[in-house]
């Protein structure tokens, strides 16, 4: 097995007595991967996050951390409990980033703030550092964000549905992003509804979907037939991706 | 025209509220930015019924006054916490439910009770009553909510920014919380003598809603609600020592409303904002990104 990072055998995901969201989920995430979590609304994918965070533990299954559970795991969630009217900066809200390193009383010291300029660079939101939050447009809010998931410099980095506001320039840029963590060895997770996106930077995929699940490398699980199965998408939404992304070679089976 | 000076009793009323306005600042300043403005109004009612039977119990001491404001809020916080999880009753109306039964309750065995307390200084606060006790339960609020705040800052930053990202990074996200609202009640027993139990959240709630109009960073908000608390504090001490017949509490309250209206009117981010948002050019951004929202 290459530098695994985190595997599931038979995971049972769900919430406290009521039925579970999916059954036997089943992967494994090396170093450098970048693995695409895929399913419709109220699949399980929000959940699996929780799971694998820790908030929510599973209903059955194994969730096994090869090198033990990293200390710091880089997350970046959906916004809809975001405040952006608080009155912070956006340099201090990537230097968020490194707070729980530092204990209750320790300063942010030189390092920390070398950090945190270098990763506002990285995401291209040096020049609005001092600016306050409610002045951000969503993608430099984005950015901002990614700046403060590079500060935590974690070995894992789960972002569920980080481009569900943002233009597609933005996305790209932050997709390259992922790309250099893959590179820089971190193994990244994250759920994503562009379907072209996962195909592009992602290798590898999970699909659920009716409370099923599929693994595997992305072109394989995300054939036209396992969306259409799995609850993903239409018969005719299928057929109109598999001429967009697939190709003629693709094996069709709607 | 410093004669009030002269006075023990005013001198130690400012000495109070200085360092209430140290306790109060920051406690009223997270409480406008957690949103939860009217769960602090709502607590000040709660911990009525609390401070009214230990009072009729153990007399006026600081010491009854504590347990019993702290048994009463921490009953009706968990209380309506219950209701909210339990009951179809969402939290804000289970929560105005209780306060307002407890409210009643405290009024009520306090009026029955036939106490040497006037009414009038129990809701409304009296300088007069600021004795050696108060000036030491004052003393340790402040002492308390000021290392409370030095060990859990960023936390409580955190966690109102981002709940989400919080919870993925503690281990105990709720702890926070708990230990804020303890220090929310804490605050309004230490503000009960000189404000009283109506106006107590008032200093906590107007000079930090009034500072906010003027700052983008949490540091000179914390400092600047301060100030406006002080000056709250300072002002209406003096109008009530020139004015015996009004009360400390609402005059302290009024001056700072009238600081929150003048913030409104003036600064940077009251209505000059609504009027900013309405020319051209803003929102446009500096990466060329003011973005179209994507379906999804």
């Amino acid at each position: 097995m290459k530098n695994s990072v985190l595997s599931s055998t038979g995971l049972k995901l769900g919430y406290g007595d009521a039925s579970p969201v999916v059954d036997d989920v089943s992967f494994d995430v090396a170093r450098g991967d970048v693995f695409a979590v895929v399913g419709h609304n109220g699949s399980g994918k929000s959940t699996l996050i929780k799971t694998i965070l820790g908030a929510l533990p599973p209903r059955a299954g194994r969730l096994d951390w090869s090198a033990g559970k990293p200390r710091t795991i880089g997350y970046l969630g959906q916004q809809t409990e975001f405040d952006n009217r608080f009155p912070i900066r956006v340099r201090d809200l990537a230097a968020m980033g490194a707070w729980p390193g530092l204990g209750m009383l320790g300063r942010v010291d030189r390092d920390c703030q070398a950090r945190v300029a270098a990763a506002l660079e990285r995401t291209g939101t040096a020049d609005i550092a001092d600016m306050p939050l409610h002045h951000l447009s969503a993608g430099q809010l984005q950015r901002a964000l990614f700046a403060r998931t590079i500060v935590q410099d974690a070995p894992l980095i789960l972002l569920d549905e980080p481009f569900s506001a943002v233009d597609q320039t933005t996305e790209a840029a932050l997709l390259s992003l992922i790309d250099e963590w893959s590179v820089e060895g971190r193994a990244v997770i994250l759920v994503l509804h562009d379907l072209s996106a996962v195909l592009q930077h992602c290798t590898s995929a999970l699909l659920l979907g009716n409370g099923r699940s599929l693994f595997g490398e992305p072109r394989e699980t995300l054939k036209p037939g396992n969306l259409v199965d799995l609850g993903y998408m239409s018969k005719s939404q299928a057929e109109w991706m598999e001429a967009m992304y697939i190709g003629q070679g693709a094996a069709v089976d709607v | 025209m410093f004669e009030w000076l002269q006075y023990d009793f005013m001198v130690r009323a400012l000495t109070a509220t200085m360092v209430l306005s140290f306790s109060v600042a920051p406690v009223g300043a997270f409480l406008v930015l957690r949103r939860l403005s009217l769960a602090g109004e709502a607590m000040a009612h709660a911990i009525v019924p609390g401070i009214v039977i230990a009072f009729v119990i153990a007399g006026l001491s600081v010491t009854s006054m504590i347990v019993g404001g702290l048994t009463a809020g921490i009953s009706v916080a968990v209380l309506t916490s219950l209701l909210a999880r339990k009951t179809i009753i969402r939290e804000d109306a289970s929560l105005a439910s209780l306060y307002l039964i407890a409210l009643a309750l405290g009024i009520f065995i306090l009026s029955a009770a036939g106490s040497a307390v006037p009414l009038k200084s129990f809701l409304f606060g009296s300088i007069l009553g600021i004795d050696n006790e108060t000036l030491l339960l004052i003393g340790a609020t402040a002492t308390v909510t000021l290392v409370s705040f030095a060990l859990i800052l960023r936390q409580l930053i955190t966690s109102t920014i981002d709940p989400v990202f919080y919870e993925s990074q503690s281990n105990n996200p709720g702890l926070v919380t708990h230990w804020f609202m303890f220090l929310v009640v804490l605050n309004l027993l230490g503000a009960f003598k000189a404000l009283g139990t109506l106006m107590a959240v008032g200093l906590m709630i107007l000079p930090a809603t009034a500072a906010r109009y003027w700052v983008s960073t949490i540091t000179s908000y914390l400092v600047l609600t301060f100030l406006f608390a002080l000056t709250s504090c300072w002002v209406g001490l003096i109008v009530s020592f020139y004015l015996p017949e009004v009360p400390s509490g609402p005059a302290i309250v009024l001056v700072a409303g009238f600081l929150f209206f003048i913030s409104l009117i003036l600064a940077p981010q009251g209505l000059h904002l609504g009027r900013r948002a309405k020319s051209p050019g803003r929102g446009q951004s500096q990466n060329g990104s003011s973005p179209p929202q994507k379906s999804n």
